[in-house]
């Protein structure tokens, strides 16, 4: 594959994940095998790019205080352990299997996104004995809203083994599984939004890490591959981040809702019929 | 949901350089700099056969290893672009790791929390076992 068509490819992948929160694996990995990249390289490569992306929109989010360094820690002995089952795995896997467990995550990723349209976040209305023991509580400043957000974590005990399942994924897969984390965060934990997707991103950086390292120990990871997608999906996020305050949420939601449900039906076609 | 209306200036007073300003720089510099090396290995390779095609695969080393090969050819032989592009893939493969272990210090030094040194320990131990692994 060219430089030139990975380049372009990981800038609409890192733009259109950028725009969406949801990162540049999700669609960098199904439009790299449509131009004809094997799926494990397209994982491998993919995975060493969501390091970039993570840690880059990460150190802005940490130094503005959103991001809940503690719940992050925490959380990360969990997913780092599922990152490396998960891409153990995947180098054992039938390429069929990762087609279709791709077009079930992206299918459900849309389910996630579709359900959620218009609901709010609910705060955890009393904290468990646990939770308080890893001191999983914090504040920050709102800017919108010009108010400091003060909140408790909850139900530590229930998002540790979920974000096992998390981590597992996202070495399984080389994505970031960001809707995953969030929606734990949210669910679960009973983390406002804004720290959910902040302390998401922080806890992906070293998940991918780990999954990286699998694939560079089995020689997956071929330098010349890797670095044109990492610039390209860090261009493409860079420009999405800036372009997203100029669109409104319902327009990026909706462009996002439909490139997902397209990829996420046609690794499934290729996965049941081998192509 | 608790709030107040405390300015970000005052909700921060007191932060001088945390543990947030330590990671937060930590992952900054790192992607900078991986991106930096890798810009500089591509425009090398355009300036030099004026292509961006690169053919070479890391097989059979583990990260560890990986780094201090492409250290070593770098001072012992001639400066290559693919060394560039291999530094900058390393030094991006480092930063998560050396956040955790800057996070295991701050923990345990200047903190003193050893709940969360054990859980950072935790976390520092087996990305160290990943990154050995071949």
């Amino acid at each position: 594959m060219s430089f030139h068509v990975l380049f372009l490819v990981s800038i609409v992948a890192g733009f259109v994940g950028a725009m969406s929160g949801m990162g540049g694996g999700i669609i960098l990995i199904p439009v790299l095998t449509l131009f004809g990249m094997d799926i494990k390289h397209a994982i491998a490569v993919s995975i060493v790019s969501v390091i970039a992306t993570s840690s880059g929109s990460a150190s802005a989010y940490v130094r503005d205080r959103i991001t809940n360094l503690k719940v992050g820690m925490f959380l990360e002995m969990f997913t780092i352990v599922g990152a490396l089952a998960g891409a153990a795995i995947t180098l054992v896997s039938g390429r069929r299997i990762l087609f279709l467990l791709f077009g079930i995550v992206l299918l459900s990723s849309w389910g996630a996104l579709f359900r959620q349209r218009n609901e709010g976040w609910r705060q955890a209305v009393h904290q468990d004995v646990f939770s308080r023991w890893l001191e999983l509580e914090g504040s920050y400043y709102d800017r919108s809203v010009r108010q400091t957000i003060v909140y408790q974590g909850a139900r530590a005990y229930l998002g540790g083994p979920l974000m096992f399942g998390a981590g597992l994924i996202a070495g399984l897969l080389g994505i970031g599984a960001g809707a995953l984390k969030v929606l734990i965060h949210d669910l679960a934990m009973g983390l406002p939004p804004k720290v959910s997707t902040t302390t998401s991103n922080l806890i992906i950086g070293v998940t991918a890490l780990a999954g990286t390292s699998v694939y560079l120990a089995a020689g997956m990871i071929d330098p010349g591959l890797a670095a044109p997608v990492i610039l390209g999906v860090v261009s493409g996020a860079f420009m999405g981040t800036r372009l997203l305050v100029r669109l409104t949420n319902q327009a990026v939601r909706r462009i996002f809702l439909g490139v997902l449900l397209v990829l996420g039906v046609e690794m499934i076609l290729r996965g049941i019929w081998g192509i | 949901m608790q709030v107040s209306t405390h300015s970000p200036e005052t909700a921060q007073s007191g932060h001088r350089f945390d543990m947030e300003s330590l990671v937060g720089y930590i992952l900054l510099i790192g992607v900078l700099l991986s991106v930096a090396l890798l810009v500089v290995g591509f425009v090398w390779r355009w300036a030099r056969v004026g292509n961006l095609q690169f053919e070479h695969s890391i097989a059979g080393m583990n990260f560890f290893e990986f780094i201090v090969s492409t250290l070593r050819q770098m001072t012992s032989q001639t400066l290559r672009p693919r060394l560039f592009l291999n530094m900058g893939i390393g030094i991006l493969m480092l930063t998560p790791f050396v956040r955790v272990l800057a996070s295991a210090f701050y923990f345990a030094f200047v903190e003193h929390n050893w709940k969360y040194t054990l859980f950072t320990g935790f976390v520092l131990g087996v990305l160290t076992y990943s990154l050995f692994l071949r």
